[in-house]
């Protein structure tokens, strides 16, 4: 291009666009300002007690405040004692454990369970229905249940069996507590991967098992490679969010073990209010909850991307 | 009268003063109620609204964090009031007449917590427990044994009891703090006279001060029944209650909740000796109850006239004689059977305050109590207790015990 050419077709631009972008404005000021208006109570909503507060707290962390009174700011140290206290990693490292471990299992029981639930079978839907009703219990109060369950059904059940692993309550020993806790937390959540599943294996077209039945594929070669790569999106889902509900696993270990025996089944959420409110270290622990948010954005930004790479459709 | 009670509850919120009264005890929630309604009807202009939460001391932190103080408080004097009068959060009651007849022993309990500035006073102590040993009079009788005066007749006695099948001691460690009960007189006679003020100024550890205190804490515990984890306070003092456990390691504090069981024996109290010489047992005494308000409080006069309401030495009585405890105003006293045994020592004033009060709540004591009892390893119990210490004096600017070197 030459020099001579660029204000011609400058011009020619700047002739055109005032054009498109009066029409756009004329039909842009009636549409957007409805949809802002829709957005706006949300936003405002959302900021004034989700984003001030998360500011708040970071601002904390800075501090050496007790959640009261006066208090300093002293820089980074909060964040640099965090990584030099075993009570902090312990907890970090007890929260993958039970996080990692729930979100497989939970998985795999409410995949098998919603494939029974999807099949031609009786009381189909009255056992949804039952499926479904952990999940509108309190975490709380089954909680209690279930400790009731660990410390005295299932020892006198163990020493009557002569089974000498559960004749003490699971909940005593720091190597079985966890055990314990995973069984609530895979019980509790299950019910809501469910349905989730049962809603995808719903999108799954019968004609594809139709054409698949006449190939002769098995039962369990039409599973893996017609069913599970057409609801791989709900896979995805709930994935990440049980991964991201069990890394902030809280009332579960409240109503087992308290973060007993000693500090050894503290998750970090657990920690944070512990330390936070209990302790009077408010300011620490704040750092340790910034900490974590981003370990949780972390984590799931990870395996979203991980995971959506698997994912197809028809 | 019914009819003009109701009337007076129907006008109250437009002309009454009402203030907030922020109670701790569980075991007392209907007795201050009671006491609240008394004084409204004494004083109708003012309205007193009870709050028992679950949980106080958490509770009371998230107030403070909404900068909410109740207007009056009841709380136990502990580490955590130390924390809170040093964080000027309690009124200076030094120049209060209501403190003149309170037994000055007690004042220097809570002042050692912790306070507002030189010379205040943060509280006004109101009922005082005693911390020792509670046993079962009528199995002590039953298999001749004497109440125990040193260490090593407190092991026998727990021996004989163990050979005769009964539990000597009950152990309730899924409460954690229960382990604190003993852990308290046993330090207070082991450990060296000043050893919180050097710990306080880095001066020595927990592994030099205290290692014969762990190891007689660890030896108490091999007396509990199996699986002393699965139990708590509730399962423990009604355990005793029934009879199946010879000694229970709790305070006065617990005979409430043990005669709620209905015992069918009288409970007996002794001091824990710690030492194999009677003459340097001592008994560990707290500030159960202390009676606090708000520094800033909008209706200070109104506060103060419904504290030197509860202060009256006939409410004091009463309240002690129901929750056994020891009353705090010169010149009253509690004849319950079960003070009898620490009375000698409350009268000769052998008396020390609470060692594990001196531990600020971010340091995981009880935790910490729990795990070490259960595998018995003494050293590492030691050495965690002294690097969660160092670390939270580390991590923390102030705040840190009342103590300064």
């Amino acid at each position: 291009m030459t020099a001579t050419n660029l204000p011609a077709s400058d011009a020619d631009v700047t002739t055109t666009i005032p054009d498109a972008k009066a029409g756009r404005r004329r039909s842009a000021t009636r549409l957007p300002r409805t949809f802002y208006l829709m957005v706006l109570p949300a936003l405002v909503l959302f900021i004034v007690f989700h984003t001030v507060p998360v500011i708040q707290g970071v601002y904390y962390s800075f501090t050496d405040s007790p959640g009261y009174g006066p208090s300093n700011l002293v820089g980074f140290r909060n964040y640099i004692a965090l990584f030099t206290d075993p009570r902090v990693l312990h907890a970090y490292w007890f929260t993958f454990l039970i996080a990692g471990v729930a979100t497989i299992l939970v998985n795999i029981v409410s995949l098998a369970i919603a494939v029974g639930l999807n099949a031609k079978i009786k009381f189909k839907t009255t056992l949804r229905g039952v499926y479904f009703i952990p999940n509108v219990l309190a975490i709380l109060v089954v909680g209690y249940i279930f400790n009731y369950l660990f410390s005295n059904s299932l020892p006198a059940l163990g020493s009557k069996l002569g089974i000498d692993f559960l004749s003490t309550s699971l909940l005593t020993k720091a190597s079985t507590a966890w055990i314990a806790i995973v069984i609530l937390a895979v019980w509790q959540s299950a019910a809501f991967n469910i349905i989730i599943y049962i809603a995808g294996l719903q999108t799954v077209p019968q004609d594809i098992y139709e054409a698949a039945a006449i190939d002769g594929a098995s039962p369990w070669r039409r599973f893996r490679d017609i069913t599970f790569p057409m609801i791989a999106g709900f896979f995805t889902i709930n994935m990440v969010l049980s991964l991201k509900g069990f890394l902030q696993i809280f009332d579960h270990i409240v109503a087992l073990t308290g973060g007993g025996p000693g500090t050894d089944t503290e998750s970090v959420a657990l920690l944070i209010y512990k330390g936070g409110f209990q302790g009077g270290e408010y300011g620490y622990q704040s750092a340790n909850a910034v900490v974590f948010f981003i370990v949780i954005v972390v984590f799931s930004i990870v395996q979203l991307r991980f995971l959506q790479r698997r994912e197809m459709s028809i | 009268m019914l009819v003009a009670s109701l009337l007076a509850g129907c006008s109250g919120g437009d002309g009454r003063t009402v203030i907030t009264f922020f109670q701790f005890k569980p075991e007392a929630q209907q007795y201050f109620q009671d006491l609240a309604r008394q004084f409204e009807r004494a004083n109708p202009g003012i309205r007193v609204v009870v709050d028992n939460p679950a949980d106080p001391e958490t509770a009371l932190r998230t107030r403070l964090v909404k900068n909410d103080v109740p207007d009056v408080m009841t709380l136990n004097a502990n580490g955590t009031f130390g924390e809170f009068a040093s964080a000027k959060i309690f009124r200076d009651f030094s120049s209060d007449p209501v403190l003149d007849h309170v037994n000055p022993a007690y004042l220097k309990v809570i002042g050692a917590l912790g306070s507002g500035g030189k010379g205040e006073v943060n509280g006004v102590p109101f009922a005082a427990n005693a911390s020792g040993l509670l046993y079962n009079e009528d199995l002590f009788a039953k298999y001749h044994v004497a109440v125990p005066r040193t260490f090593d007749e407190l092991i026998a006695a727990a021996e004989k009891f163990k050979k005769a099948g009964i539990t000597p001691f009950y152990g309730m460690l899924a409460d954690a703090w229960t382990a604190q009960s003993p852990l308290a007189p046993l330090s207070s006679q082991l450990q060296p006279g000043d050893f919180f003020q050097q710990r306080f100024a880095d001066r020595t550890t927990f592994a030099q001060g205290w290692r014969s205190t762990a190891s007689e804490l660890a030896q108490l515990y091999r007396y509990t029944q199996p699986d002393p984890l699965s139990k708590g306070y509730e399962d423990g003092t009604a355990a005793f209650a029934k009879g199946q456990s010879a000694m229970l390691l709790l305070g006065s504090y617990a005979v409430p909740q043990i005669r709620a069981s209905k015992p069918k024996f009288t409970i007996g109290s002794m001091a824990l000796p710690a030492t194999n010489d009677p003459a340097r047992t001592t008994l560990v005494s707290g500030v159960d109850v202390v009676i606090t308000a708000a520094r800033h409080g909008a209706h200070q006069r109104e506060v103060s006239r419904f504290i030197d309401f509860l202060m009256q030495p006939k409410v004091m009585t009463a309240y002690c004689k129901a929750q056994v405890a020891i009353p705090t105003l010169q010149g009253l006293r509690n004849d319950d059977p079960a003070l009898k045994g620490v009375q000698g020592y409350i009268n000769a004033g052998k008396i020390v305050g609470f060692t594990d009060h001196q531990f600020i709540a971010a340091i995981p004591l009880a935790p910490l109590l729990q795990t070490f009892l259960l595998s018995g390893n003494e050293s590492r119990f030691l050495s965690d207790l002294d690097s969660d210490w160092d670390k939270v004096a580390q991590r923390r600017t102030w705040g840190l015990g009342a103590v300064t070197s």
